[in-house]
């Protein structure tokens, strides 16, 4: 398990090949999950998201998809990298959930300061 | 002149006239779907389906959607269908989990409930996949014991599905049939026969999947998948040729062709229904999927309207 998921070493007498094919398909179907969670962040990235994603999660086990995406957008989003609509999905999420990077993303109250600011300096449509 | 060759190239896959069978135990027949919320209402327009399926960890029992209030209007049959079960896991099977499936197949009124030969999560880590186990005897204590476990909480039969392995166990003991062989006469389960799985896993292991189908119990089979996938080449970083069983991709026609070749094994047409699990088409490509299934299994298409 710890070496399709998690970075481990292949255990004797497994198919090296197979393996990391195994790796790769639990990859996209993590990617495939946190693209429902994410979709502009997904969009945005096209046929890329699944290398995108890889790139970021590979040898990393997943904390679930919200999370998973959290991390992949919070990166990008401090090298700049980050679409217009992606970086506002990502301050949506922001200010939904808390997620220190390390546990599990937990949900704001109505009332936290996060979604209040959020809410009064999000754009609204003219 | 084209008219009437048109009308003559009808395809016959099944050697044998495939009667419409009703499963003697389950009461199960025809063409089914796996229901998804993405395309319920293109399978609420499907009146001639004989039955559907639902994802156990897709349902809230006592709280159950729309779609699924409306399934359970139907006249034909839902099967429950559980995917995180995990009854490969060494651990026994949570308490929790097995209430659900049993709340699931009460309040569809299930005359079947299906899981996997897998496992799915070990020391605290969760594929999120379904993963092959080792084909041995220990394995088969482990399997034996969760599905005893199972068993002791559901009313509805347990059908058992093996699936598409991407690798291999070193310690493997028995071939894929007689494994399947042993664990259903030690449990009393049933097969959900998966044709798109002995596909990928023949066609990635270079051998026979009639001499597969050869070692299978199909006089266990309670009802059958068919599904999509396709291969990855070398390019996308995969070993090249590998075929992914993904379930959102069209069915291909090696996939029918071992469908018909079920059929004529049991010299009748078993219940078989398309599973699709996204990239959804339109639902015209949909029902040409079901047509095709029809076709495969001898029936008339119509039955696919």
């Amino acid at each position: 398990m710890l070496a399709l998921t998690a970075g481990g070493p292949v255990p004797d007498g497994f198919d090296p090949v197979r393996m990391a094919v195994t790796r790769r398909a639990l990859l996209r179907k993590r990617a495939g999950l946190a693209a429902v969670r994410w979709p502009v962040l997904r969009a945005s990235h096209g046929e890329r998201w699944n290398a995108v994603f890889a790139a970021h999660h590979d040898g990393r086990p997943s904390r679930g998809a919200l999370a998973d995406g959290f991390d992949v957008a919070r990166a990008l989003a401090a090298d700049g990298a980050l679409t217009s609509g992606a970086l506002a999905e990502l301050a949506d999420h922001e200010a939904l959930w808390h997620y220190d990077g390390s546990g599990e993303p937990r949900r704001r109250s109505a009332w936290s300061p996060h979604r209040l600011r959020h809410r009064l300096l999000r754009p609204r449509a003219r | 002149m084209e008219g009437a060759a048109a009308a003559a190239a009808v395809v016959v896959v099944a050697a044998v006239a495939a009667e419409r069978a009703v499963h003697g135990v389950t009461g199960l027949g025809g063409l089914g779907v796996g229901w998804r919320p993405e395309i319920a209402a293109w399978v609420a327009d499907r009146p001639g389906l004989g039955f559907t399926e639902v994802i156990a960890e897709g349902l809230a029992p006592a709280t159950p959607s729309r779609g699924v209030t409306e399934l359970r209007e139907r006249a034909a049959a839902v099967v429950v269908h559980g995917v995180r079960l995990n009854l490969g896991g060494v651990e026994p099977v949570e308490a929790a989990r097995v209430s659900h499936l049993a709340a699931c197949a009460a309040v569809l009124d299930s005359p079947l409930v299906s899981e996997h030969v897998s496992f799915v999560r070990a020391n605290g880590h969760d594929a999120g996949h379904l993963l092959p186990l080792p084909r041995t005897r220990e394995a088969l204590d482990v399997l034996a014991a969760n599905v005893a476990r199972t068993r002791s909480e559901l009313d509805a039969p347990l059908a058992l599905e093996p699936i598409a392995a991407l690798f291999d166990w070193p310690e493997d003991e028995f071939g894929e049939g007689e494994f399947l062989t042993r664990l259903l006469d030690r449990t009393g389960a049933w097969l959900l026969l998966d044709v798109a799985n002995v596909h990928a896993n023949a066609r990635n292991r270079g051998v026979d999947p009639q001499a597969v189908l050869d070692s299978f119990p199909l006089d266990r089979v309670a009802y059958v998948h068919v599904a999509g996938g396709s291969e990855h080449d070398g390019d996308r970083g995969d070993a090249p040729g590998t075929y992914h069983d993904t379930h959102t991709d069209p069915v291909p026609a090696p996939v029918l062709e071992l469908l018909g070749s079920v059929v004529d094994r049991l010299g009748y047409a078993p219940p078989v229904m398309l599973e699709r699990d996204g990239r959804y088409p339109s639902g015209a490509e949909l029902t040409g999927e079901l047509a095709a299934i029809a076709t495969a299994s001898g029936l008339a298409p119509d039955v696919a309207r």
